[in-house]
């Protein structure tokens, strides 16, 4: 699940321009085992498809934040320094399942120039999975250099 | 139908309604609520779990002290720093070491149903891994939502700073949705 993006400059951008869209998936219910380690939380719904059933739901649920890392490595591959992410604002509207093949993408809603070059760009991003239906939705923001 | 009191602060009521017991919660009086400050720390396990699960192959890891340009690791400022696609992880640990779903939400995390909502970040300096953060945060707003069911939404702001230098880190807002 790897993506190389051609790395824009600021006065290459325009606002309506989409992002390049990018597949990730498909979701493997293994890497829901260190994710749980990490978060520090062993929900069965994440984990135990017979109680996630039990709920009602198809199989286990993946972690939401590992939701948003994928949406936020998408969007921060586009900047020439992930490190340029200035701002983000996500909502969860659907849950993924393993097995679901995820795709990105995010539209340019505005750009403001710095005095210094460059400037910052803001986007409207989205993630969905392989039926249309939104996972997340939200804006990310990040610092663009100058030619 | 019968009402009583079942707080100690006196924020909801006990109703029995329709042959079942029924209880009414009012959360709004936790607005304001400053949460319990907590620490956690971006440990170079969990950074190499993570990337084992969300690999970064364009992000270069070693850094002079700011995160502004690349060294290699022998310079003697160079710091390894977290991607940035970490940081949801960093503020939902963070923040659910600041309440406890009984105390400061009135939620019963064994038999309720409670979901994250909305999350906003803003990024002040990179994450370094190793370093250990401060989290402070506060209920900066509860609201009543009616969807499928019915909710409340707690909003909760927070500030994460750099447990050494004190430094702002990231600040945002984390949003919980309580189902009725």
């Amino acid at each position: 699940m790897t993506e190389a993006f051609s790395k824009p400059f600021f006065e290459d951008l325009e606002v309506g321009a989409s992002l390049p869209i990018v597949e990730l998936g498909p979701m493997d219910r293994f890497d829901y085992i260190p994710i749980a380690l990490i978060l520090r939380d062993t929900n069965p719904l994440h984990l135990d498809r017979v109680y996630a059933q039990e709920r009602g739901l198809s199989d286990v649920v993946q972690q939401g934040p590992l939701n948003q890392a994928y949406l936020y490595r998408y969007f921060t591959s586009w900047l020439h320094d992930p490190w340029d992410l200035v701002a983000t604002k996500m909502r969860f509207a659907a849950n993924v399942f393993p097995d679901d093949v995820l795709q990105c993408g995010g539209e340019i809603v505005e750009l403001s120039e710095a005095p210094g070059g460059g400037g910052l760009v803001s986007c409207a991003v989205w993630q969905r999975n392989q039926d249309g239906q939104i996972i997340l939705k939200g804006e990310a923001s990040g610092r663009m250099p100058g030619r | 139908m019968r009402e009583g009191r079942f707080q100690p602060d006196g924020s909801g009521s006990l109703r029995v309604a329709d042959g079942g017991l029924q209880l009414d919660i009012d959360r709004r009086t936790l607005i304001g609520r400053t949460l319990r400050s907590a620490t956690y720390t971006v440990t170079e396990v969990d950074v190499s779990d993570f990337l084992g699960v969300v690999d970064e192959p364009e992000f270069a890891a070693t850094r002079n002290k700011s995160g502004s340009s690349e060294v290699t690791a022998s310079t003697p400022d160079a710091v390894r720093l977290a991607p940035p696609s970490f940081a949801p992880f960093v503020a939902v640990l963070g923040l659910l070491k600041t309440f406890d779903w009984q105390d400061d939400f009135l939620f019963d995390y064994r038999t309720g149903t409670a979901m994250f909502g909305e999350q906003s970040i803003e990024f002040h300096r990179p994450l370094r891994v190793e370093e250990s953060v401060a989290i402070a945060a506060s209920i900066s707003d509860v609201y009543e939502k009616q969807g499928k069911s019915l909710f409340d939404v707690i909003e909760v702001k927070f500030e994460i700073t750099g447990s050494a230098e004190g430094d702002r880190l990231m600040s945002g807002q984390q949003s919980y949705i309580l189902f009725k």
